[in-house]
């Protein structure tokens, strides 16, 4: 997973809490200043689930829900904490590099 | 049908059935200059079977068989259109320019849906069989009658393009009430496993790589012509596709 691809911001607009599609991308627009297109959203999300990084958040009413909402997971949490580490790091590096002390 | 509905409909069943009413609201809010995004979204997720929800078991397994056949239906339509060809041939007489139709039969084999040897499951096959493949089959009928009756040979203008019409239409109703009958035979035949599934598509996607190849040498020992390219151009494509779900399929379903 890159940095900034579509499934890490999902993921992390997703640790705050269970939101469903449309909401995801409005809180992706406030973290990033930008929507994701409904291609990338939506593909993030099949891939998402398929690696079980997210699941419903509540199965039985999922099913007759219109817009679902979806939450992530404890592999999803460990692969999140994963990837904001190593940008941690390559970010420190890279600031160190350029003389910039980070606050 | 507006565009966000049909730009909706482009994904594959499963993600259509669990996020297109998302899909649809978010192509419907963005406009425009979503449809690029959206679109791209679609075929990314085509090409990748094994990211794919499953509202019911077998689902993906159930879509992928179609799919092929599909596949295997618009390479037959692609090919017919460049007949008569002496760089892509399927007969017995031209091993080395047939070669490539080999692992393609061998891919069309593995990926068919077994029919339960039953009375009863023979008995609902056959009657899907007639339901589905009986007006497909008097459309053949009629343009065999009309080719026998010699009536279109001296033919001309507008006669003579409504036959042709005719000819491609019935192809196209043929190779589509096929993929109807097929999707038919997977509601209660035995689907093939994932991992026959993943190695009917590279196979199919190798004859289709061999077809493009093929094609392709052709095209650089003669003068290149627009209706050759563009078969070239399909054929890379489509073996692309299937060689791209086979390999996704192989990795995530394994």
């Amino acid at each position: 997973m890159r940095s900034n691809d579509a499934q890490m911001l999902v993921l992390t607009v997703l640790a705050d809490g269970p939101l469903h599609g449309y909401a995801i991308n409005t809180a992706i627009e406030e973290l990033t200043g930008r929507k994701l297109g409904p291609g990338s959203l939506y593909g993030a999300l099949s891939r998402l689930e398929a690696r079980e990084l997210i699941q419903p958040a509540d199965q039985a009413a999922e099913a007759q829900e219109r817009h679902r909402t979806m939450q992530i997971t404890d592999a999803g949490r460990d692969q999140l904490r994963a990837e904001l580490q190593q940008m941690a790091r390559i970010s420190a590096a890279g600031l160190r590099a350029l003389g910039i002390t980070p606050a | 049908m507006n565009a966000a509905t049909f730009l909706t409909r482009l994904y594959p069943p499963a993600v259509c059935e669990r996020w297109g009413e998302d899909i649809r609201h978010e192509v419907s809010a963005s406009g425009i200059r979503s449809w690029p995004d959206t679109l791209a979204g679609a075929a990314r997720l085509w090409l990748h079977p094994g990211d794919w929800p499953e509202t019911f078991i077998g689902q993906t397994r159930r879509v992928l068989t179609v799919a092929l056949f599909a596949l295997a239906a618009v390479t037959g339509l692609l090919l017919r259109s460049a007949e008569p060809s002496t760089t892509l041939t399927a007969d017995i007489h031209h091993p080395a320019t047939s070669l490539w139709i080999a692992p393609l039969l061998l891919g069309i084999v593995l990926a068919a849906p077994l029919p339960r040897p039953s009375r009863a499951a023979l008995r609902t096959l056959t009657a899907s069989a007639v339901r589905t493949l009986t007006a497909p089959a008097a459309a053949v009928v009629a343009l065999c009658l009309t080719a026998w009756s010699g009536t279109a040979e001296h033919l001309t203008g507008f006669a003579d393009a409504a036959v042709v019409l005719f000819y491609w239409l019935t192809l196209g109703f043929v190779a589509l009430r096929l993929c109807a009958f097929v999707a038919h035979v997977t509601r209660t035949a035995a689907l093939p496993t994932t991992r026959r599934l993943s190695t009917a598509l590279l196979h199919i996607g190798t004859g289709l790589a061999l077809a493009a190849g093929q094609s392709l040498l052709a095209i650089v020992r003669t003068a290149p012509r627009p209706g050759s390219l563009v078969e070239t151009l399909t054929l890379g494509l489509l073996a692309v596709t299937a060689i791209s779900a086979g390999h996704d399929l192989r990795q995530k379903r394994a």
